[in-house]
């Protein structure tokens, strides 16, 4: 019942016409930063601290979290409408969503995505509100040796990914793997593969490369196929989804929430991985997995529900232990400390206002992205309709912004272009381009974690602790399960073709 | 032509006139460039913007603070190093600077720096987690002891600030332990409040907010206001300590005139003694200190010292290549292997060109890519040193032993199957040209600026693909430089390039 008195009196502070109009600003910036490929949620974050830097903290809090979550969504705009995910965890929509709207249906994927987003974020809020001190408890008892094998098991969805195609996929993945390791070493701090160059000791930025290999491989691919008619959508029959569609889609939706946030929760894994594992869990449970790739509905509600709900989980160690879950919370994090607030469980006693205030304001910003992205999906839409010729130029100029943005470099946007061309060669032959993303994604923390818990105590760290055995088995399992099938399945397929 | 050359002269008058005024001293005259070697949001950060408002107090000058985060700083003194020493660039400096620096083999750098001021210092400190048996300095001790050498201390980045005041600690007690680094230090915290180890190295103001968190003991001379209770390591009687801690002070690049110093010198005093800047560091457990440039320089050579020490003893720096293969894959041996193995991949590209069969055996180009792509990184995963049970080399071997048997699976059953493939062609000359275009534009970018080359892109690629209206096109573009400008430029603070001509003009 306490809790209900301090939301009570959190909505409070939040039902005002200034902290809505932030609320409203924020939403409306972070969908713009979300779709922008490139300008992810931690960067939309980053590049307005300075900004709240004289706002008041609650205020500064209200409007940042507004972004992040709008942004969170705002990345699956242009992955369904163009296959140029906004985000790193919105390459996961666009395997349905872009379907979707080659099929002349983006309002299916547009409408799914949303809807699930503002769902996922919901959920994940809540339980963020309801648990968030017994589960921080849990998440500092992540040894590096679980952390490992829930990436070893984030891996293992390239299996599904790649369906027939799975060593391509595979090999696309250790590609990945193997370019994260450029840079300085994150254990032992000395230069791996950087050729005595400044601007690799940090790797490969993950955002140029994902822009790369999504979008300007995409652009190239088309212009090679010289795809430039524009389908003429009419606007007016846009297919959109219907309530029965969504009821549809409530398992699939809750489900991938829950893992979201649970996945969220623990420092360093965040939204990517979230929307892989759940992706994954959804094309295994679902009764029409052969849909996914394809246009499957539970596809696009099963990365996005997954993606938004982690900012929920992402905040969890924030506010009750003050140690960022996610990039976008570590900034987070700088905001509070310049408005003299250390983040911690102090904060729930000492600034009861600012906790309950920023937990009302995450659900209010969930609504308010719900009614300005069903709104605004009407113009998403439209985007499909630009003529091609005009769109990829566009996707260029775009995209060196957003390379650019991420660490102000020159040799970001360069890296960008050599990501573009080698994705446009990599689909030539049929090499699917996600499971790199995933790779850069993961190597990091698959990596340190193996190096840290060998360094905590041995090699047989891995199978002793119960947590990371069962981990590494459902690894295994959910990796040679798809392979076998599908060995099974064109087996199937020969015997029936000689009969 | 001759309309232009009397302007040009006037031009010139102009400026020579200009000129003569700036000979009497007035400093500043454009806008102050603080440099921050990280994001926006962390620590050094808000020092920098903090100090921009405090500073407006006492001088008309506007501050503007610019983040080039990236390689631990090396990006930011880089930059601060290309621009002219007059003045207009500061640089927010930190003690982990001069560990990147070192561990870089960038001592170079330190000649280069004017050392202007140090302004804060906070005192390094071991914290530990209340509900652990093992919370004060005398269990640490005992621990360690019983352990022998097993005890588990967790903290940032191996080589950094903090693990090498461990490292000095150790020394100084008389006991070994294990640095178990961690991406962050708020994520070794998380370890530490999940008692996956003993004692964290850091910042006292890290205990903050946190009831679980007890500071075991702290390396200065005194005991900290903040922390009445905390004993220091003198009483502890361990000697050699009483002096570590991460400072933090603005530079200058080296060459800057006495005068513009001198009004910096007189600047920093007065933030330095100004209340509001004492008040809000205090408040957080941070020294608020002066020291003048000498004294600046001394302490940063004494760390340079210190680093190198530490950083040569755990191998992070000079380790000598030893086998055979090392030596094979260092300096530049390295680039004539990577020379030969482009060459061979080329023949064999112009090779499959050539060939009749050229749309099937295309298809062993890439595989053949990766095998050579991880030869070449698998040897010179050598040349790292290995002094730690799984080293640096360990992880990117892994994933090079399962690439190339992939990759050699792939190639098998590429040559077993010979069948064609239809392969949709030949608009390949439009993405080529394109390619150069972007080539072009990139480039362009850089000497003229993002607006410019974007509008001039936007129109030449535009019309390459086929489109012919060129009102729409001219519309198009125009909007999109308003749009870039207005949104990312002013809005969202992206400091898109301006162009180095531009630069240099203006």
């Amino acid at each position: 019942m306490e809790i209900l008195a301090n939301m009570a009196q959190g909505f409070g502070f939040v039902l005002g016409w200034q902290p809505i109009l932030f609320i409203i600003i924020g939403v409306i910036m972070g969908i713009l930063v979300g779709a922008m490929p490139g300008l992810s949620p931690s960067m939309g974050v980053a590049l307005l601290v300075p900004f709240t830097y004289s706002m008041s903290p609650t205020l500064a809090l209200i409007l940042l979290v507004s972004i992040y979550i709008a942004a969170n969504y705002g990345g699956s705009i242009t992955a369904v409408t163009i296959n140029a995910p906004g985000t790193p965890s919105a390459v996961v929509t666009s395997f349905d969503g872009y379907p979707l709207t080659k099929q002349n249906k983006p309002g299916m994927g547009l409408g799914v995505s949303l809807v699930s987003s503002t769902i996922g974020g919901f959920i994940g809020t809540i339980i963020l509100i309801l648990f968030s001190v017994q589960l921080a408890k849990v998440a500092v008892k992540f040894h590096p040796a679980e952390y490992f094998a829930l990436a070893i098991f984030g891996l293992t969805t390239v299996a599904t990914l790649g369906g027939k195609n799975w060593v391509k996929a595979f090999i696309a993945a250790m590609f990945g793997l193997l370019i994260n390791t450029v840079g300085i070493d994150p254990i032992s701090g000395v230069s791996r593969f950087t050729f005595g160059s400044v601007h690799l000791y940090d790797g490969f930025s993950l955002i140029p490369a994902l822009i790369g290999l999504f979008a300007l491989s995409e652009v190239f691919k088309q212009i090679d196929e010289q795809n430039f008619k524009s389908k003429k959508i009419e606007l007016e029959k846009t297919q959109w989804p219907t309530l029965l569609d969504y009821w549809k889609l409530k398992l699939t939706i809750v489900r991938s929430s829950i893992m979201g946030t649970l996945i969220g929760i623990f420092p360093g894994a965040g939204a990517t991985i979230a929307s892989f594992i759940s992706y994954d869990i959804a094309k295994r449970t679902s009764k029409e997995p052969e849909k996914f790739g394809h246009g499957s509905l539970e596809g696009v509600a099963a990365a996005e529900a997954a993606n938004s709900s982690s900012v929920g989980g992402a905040l969890v160690p924030l506010l009750t232990l003050g140690i960022p879950g996610s990039a976008s919370t570590a900034v987070l994090i700088g905001a509070l400390m310049i408005h003299d607030l250390t983040p911690g469980p102090q904060l729930f006693n000492n600034n009861p206002e600012i906790i309950y205030g920023l937990f009302a304001s995450l659900l209010i910003a969930n609504i308010v992205l719900l009614v300005f992205g069903l709104f605004g999906s009407r113009l998403w839409v439209k985007v499909t309709a630009v003529p091609k010729k005009i769109l990829y130029p566009m996707i260029f100029t775009v995209s060196i912004i957003g390379s650019f943005a991420v660490r102000y470099s020159f040799f970001d946007i360069a890296a960008c272009l050599g990501f573009g061309i080698f994705g446009w060669i990599l689909r030539r032959h049929n090499y699917p381009v996600a499971p790199i993303v995933l790779g850069i994604v993961l190597g990091n923390i698959a990596e340190t974690n193996f190096r840290r818990a060998v360094m905590m105590g041995d090699y047989t760290i891995f199978f002793t602790r119960p947590v990371s055995l069962l981990l590494l088995v459902l690894a295994l399992v959910s990796f040679a399960w798809p392979i076998l099938q599908n060995k099974i399945y064109s087996k199937k397929e020969l015997s029936k073709l000689k009969s | 032509m001759k309309k232009l050359l009397i302007i040009l002269l006037f031009l010139q008058l102009f400026f020579i006139s200009c000129k003569k005024v700036n000979e009497e001293f007035s400093f500043p005259k454009k806008p102050i460039t603080i440099i921050v070697y990280t994001g926006p949001g962390g620590l050094i950060d808000i020092t920098a913007r903090k100090f921009a408002t405090v500073a407006s107090k006492y001088t008309e000058a506007t501050f503007v603070v610019e983040n080039k985060p990236g390689s631990g700083g090396i990006v930011a003194i880089k930059r601060l190093l290309q621009l002219p020493s007059d003045g207009y660039t500061l640089f927010a400096c930190t003690k982990s600077n001069i560990s990147k620096i070192v561990s870089t083999g960038g001592e170079a750098y330190i000649d280069g720096i004017d050392w202007a001021a140090m302004m804060m210092a906070d005192p390094e400190c071991v914290i530990t987690h209340k509900k652990q048996k093992i919370n004060s300095w005398e269990d640490i001790l005992t621990d360690a002891k019983a352990k022998d050498g097993d005890q588990l201390w967790l903290g940032p980045a191996n080589g950094g600030l903090d693990h090498v005041t461990a490292l000095k600690i150790w020394d100084e007690a008389g006991i070994e332990a294990k640095w178990i680094p961690f991406k962050s230090g708020g994520k070794a915290i998380a370890a530490l409040l999940g008692e996956q180890g003993v004692a964290y190295v850091g910042n006292p103001r890290e205990v903050l907010g946190n009831d679980d968190l007890q500071i075991a003991t702290v390396s200065s001379s005194k005991r900290l206001a903040q922390f009445p209770d905390v004993p220091t390591f003198e009483e502890l009687g361990i000697m050699g300590l009483e002096n570590e801690f991460m400072w933090r002070g603005f530079v200058l690049k080296k060459g800057t005139t006495p005068q513009i110093k001198k009004w910096y010198d007189e600047l920093f005093l007065n933030v330095n003694n100004d209340p509001e800047w004492r008040e809000y560091w205090e408040r957080g457990g941070i020294d608020v200190v002066y020291k003048g440039s000498e004294e600046f320089t001394k302490i940063v050579h004494n760390d340079k010292k210190q680093f190198t020490h530490y950083l040569q003893k755990i191998g992070i720096i000079n380790t000598e290549a030893t086998s055979m293969i090392a030596k094979l894959s260092t300096g530049k041996t390295l680039y004539f292997m990577v020379m030969i193995f482009v060459i061979i991949f080329l023949i064999i590209g112009l090779f499959v060109n050539r060939s009749p069969n050229r749309k099937y055996l295309s298809k062993i180009m890439l595989p053949l890519f990766f095998i050579l792509l991880s030869t070449i990184l698998f040897i010179i995963s050598f040349s790292f040193p290995s002094n730690e049970k799984v080293g640096p080399a360990v992880i990117p071997r892994l994933w090079i032993i399962i690439l190339i048997p992939l990759n050699v699976y792939l190639l098998v059953d590429i040559l077993r199957q010979k069948r064609e493939i239809e392969h949709k062609d030949e608009n390949k000359k439009v993405v080529f040209g394109f390619i150069g275009l972007l080539i072009l534009y990139l480039v362009s970018i850089f000497y003229i600026g993002y607006f410019i080359s974007s509008f001039v892109f936007l129109i030449i690629g535009i019309y390459m693909l086929g489109y012919r209206n060129y009102i729409t096109m001219l519309i198009i573009s125009v909007s999109w430089l308003l749009f870039s400008y207005l949104i990312f430029y002013k809005l969202l603070y992206v400091p898109l390039p301006v162009g180095k001509l531009i630069e240099m003009i203006f």
